[in-house]
């Protein structure tokens, strides 16, 4: 009762706040470039940025909901946007561009996966606390990446590399608006597409998904149930390293062709930005799309203003999402995790 | 540190035994153990990558394949050039206090159980808020030793203010919002980046780089028993490690440390005893905030000189330096020390050897994966057959569990 009534409170809090920022907005005299950004190639740029987040997140909430919390998503990210821009690199001449980038993104899949996996022994195998383990895990990626990049192509970035090309849809593009949004864009795209609706039916309606969602809160009634709770586990953590990799080549392969090693290299926080969509979408994969494509249309919003000139400090657009994350999280910071998430389990007959 | 036999563990495990009760000797053999490994782990890295490397003269040339680096060589040099002269022995120093500063400040809130990301974010507002109260004040002060001292007094104690503020904003959060403490800590890491960067832009250029006015000579710490160049001053170097001590004996004797470490330990048996989780909680990040800012006040006046947006993630290394020292603010004193040997170590090898100097971030990464699996270390242990069993159970995650 009363947290609902909280909740209400919130949501009419949220409302306000984003009604005062829309208002803001349009009342300085860039008014009309303003509502000029919103337009088909705004959602365009916006839902290619959102292919490495909504997957991060949805790999992430698969771990989760399996009760192990997998916060090195990130590094698993890194990887396979490293990997991925390498492989191209050195298939292109054997193989031609088209064929390059499929090997590239098939690399990044396998290298996170078996990055997914080595975090799994750890946590699982060896009992280390899983956030610690997580953060091992971007740490070793955030140093490998830049090192490897040194070591092979002498410098912390690489060169640019063959990209993925937009796919029109046959007749599907056609469609006005919606065949430009939708249906006119890169292959990893479309993956994405897929994968999430396929994610929400396994996770809501199969038994392997049932067995995930019961490792994380039962995991005793699963084990009594015959199942071994620790197998699933290990699936769902190379799922999340699975579609890492795909996320962290769409990264690369889909627009720039370039990995960039400076700083926190070129993934720059996605993952972690990953993991607060799934836990924003309340561990739901269609959720968890619909909040990374609330922050990737954000980003994707801050990167045209600046392009339209505003005279206020353009960086300070970049930090928008970031904010944006804290003021959900203050106004609907409830989400329940898994009960057992975050601990062992131990099962009698071992 | 390795390989030689059961007797040096044997007898380093006497030694310490006598200092510290058994979990404590237990974390600290997983400490030096993960050290090892990662060395031995990193060495099989360099054998690897090396031969993917190319170079003049390869150290070693099998069936046609060329190994550019010879690890033990690569360790030696990073040795050697991390403590080998006076001057690098300053930029070691250097590293290791601004580590020190990192480390207390992430070791105090794991030790009340919160995770806290967020050291990075107030390290950079610590720098930019002294730097930024320097820029201000500094026609305001006669240009000596006095003047220089005021300045520096003040715009220290700016900056540790500023990371106290940044600090307890996801104090705030987590305790009477319940907004999860990795996220938010996290994103502000993020926006303190996005917000220096414009403040240093519009408001605190001078000239064409986006950096901050240079920080007046005499407010600089004189270098002494070190070579100027080194940038590394014992008047930071010492009051840092009585720092460490203090928030060592705080964490032990005051009522505030007390409630932090039964927060972290016992959650329930803190709100039985009528401690207020919230207030503690807030205080404890504060207190982080603190450290961390006056890390970035440290870096801005005794390091660089100045401020500007592009910054080492002193943050994050100073979250590995905790976790190795098992969250206790002494052992974060031997923890910064040996990063800072890996890090300016590897600036050496670098520039002797053309070894990538992002070999330190790979250790740190490895170093921290072993930490985290006490279960693997007293396994490895059980096979060499040392140690006692005796003390293994819970020893190990006790620090860290929440």
């Amino acid at each position: 009762m009363i947290e609902s009534e909280r909740l209400t409170r919130r949501r009419i809090g949220l409302l306000a706040i984003a009604v005062l920022l829309v208002g803001g907005l349009l009342a300085t005299p860039y008014r009309s470039e303003l509502i000029g950004i919103l337009g088909v190639g705004f959602f365009n740029t916006a839902l290619t940025l959102s292919v490495p987040i909504t997957l991060a997140g949805v790999g992430g909430l698969y771990a989760e909901k399996s009760g192990v919390i997998n916060i090195g998503i990130e590094g698993l990210l890194i990887a396979g946007a490293f990997t991925s821009v390498l492989v191209t690199g050195i298939s292109v001449d054997a193989v031609g561009a088209g064929s390059a980038v499929w090997l590239g993104m098939l690399a990044a899949v396998v290298v996170s996966t078996l990055g997914a996996l080595l975090f799994g022994v750890i946590c699982i195998r060896y009992k280390a606390d899983q956030i610690i383990a997580g953060l091992a895990v971007w740490f070793v990626f955030l140093g490998l990446a830049p090192f490897f990049s040194r070591v092979y192509w002498g410098q912390i970035n690489s060169p640019t590399v063959a990209t993925f090309s937009e796919v029109p849809i046959p007749v599907l593009s056609e469609i006005p608006v919606l065949g430009r949004i939708l249906f006119t864009n890169y292959p990893t795209t479309y993956l994405m597409l897929v994968i999430v609706p396929v994610a929400w039916y396994v996770l809501k309606f199969t038994s392997f998904g049932m067995w995930v969602r019961a490792s994380g809160e039962h995991p005793e009634a699963l084990d009594t149930a015959g199942v071994n709770v620790n197998r699933v586990r290990y699936i769902s953590i190379m799922i999340s390293g699975a579609l890492s990799g795909i996320g962290g080549s769409a990264l690369t392969l889909s627009t720039v062709g370039q990995f960039i090693g400076q700083g926190q290299t070129i993934v720059s926080g996605d993952g972690f930005i990953g993991i607060v969509a799934y836990l924003m979408g309340n561990y739901n994969p269609l959720a968890t799309f619909g909040a990374a494509a609330l922050f990737a249309g954000l980003d994707a919003y801050q990167v045209r203003m600046q392009q339209i000139g505003l005279d206020i400090a353009p960086e300070l657009f970049g930090a928008i999402p970031y904010a944006a994350v804290i003021v959900v999280l203050v106004l609907f910071g409830y989400t329940r995790i898994p009960e057992r998430a975050g601990e062992n389990y131990e099962s009698g007959d071992e | 540190m390795s390989g030689s036999g059961p007797n040096l563990p044997d007898r380093l495990e006497r030694i310490l035994g006598r200092m510290v009760d058994a979990s404590t000797r237990e974390r600290i053999l997983i400490s030096f153990a993960s050290l090892a490994l990662a060395l031995a782990v990193g060495a099989v890295l360099l054998l690897l990558s090396g031969a993917v490397a190319t170079c003049e003269s390869p150290f070693l040339t099998l069936g046609g394949t060329q190994f550019c680096y010879n690890p033990i060589e690569v360790y030696r040099v990073m040795l050697n050039g991390a403590i080998g002269s006076p001057y690098s022995l300053g930029l070691t120093l250097r590293e290791t206090t601004l580590l020190i500063l990192a480390g207390v400040a992430v070791a105090v809130t794991f030790q009340a159980g919160i995770f806290n990301i967020g050291t990075q974010g107030q390290f950079i507002f610590g720098g930019l808020a002294g730097a930024a109260a320097v820029q201000y004040t500094a026609s305001l002060v006669p240009a000596n030793a006095i003047g220089g001292l005021v300045l520096f007094a003040f715009g220290m104690l700016v900056a540790g203010l500023a990371g106290a503020l940044y600090g307890a904003l996801p104090g705030v959060l987590l305790a009477y919002y319940d907004a999860n403490e990795v996220i938010t800590t996290i994103m502000l890491n993020f926006i303190a980046g996005a917000v220096a960067f414009t403040a240093v832009r519009s408001f605190l250029r001078e000239g064409a780089a986006v950096q901050t006015a240079l920080i007046p000579d005499h407010a600089v710490p004189p270098a002494i028993l070190f070579p100027e160049a080194s940038s590394f001053s014992v008047l930071i170097f010492i009051p840092t490690l009585l720092i460490a001590v203090g928030a060592h004996y705080m964490l032990k004797n005051s009522t505030l440390g007390y409630n932090i470490r039964l927060s972290g330990e016992q959650p329930a048996a803190a709100e039985y005893s009528g401690v207020d989780a919230k207030r503690v909680i807030v205080r404890t990040f504060t207190l982080s905030g603190l450290l961390g800012g006056l890390a970035g006040g440290v870096f801005v006046f005794m390091v660089l000189g100045y401020w500007q947006p592009s910054v080492p993630q002193v943050g994050f290394d100073g979250i590995t330096v905790s976790v190795l020292a098992a969250n206790n603010p002494l052992g974060v004193i031997p923890a910064a020390a040996l990063f800072g040997v890996i890090k300016s170590g590897a600036i050496a090898l670098d520039l002797t050897l053309g070894v990538p100097r992002q070999l330190a971030g790979v250790l740190r990464g490895i170093i921290i994966l072993f930490v985290a699996m006490p279960e693997f270390m007293r396994m490895i242990g059980r096979n060499l057959g040392l140690g006692d069993s005796s003390s293994t159970a819970p020893a190990g995650t006790e620090a860290n569990d929440d």
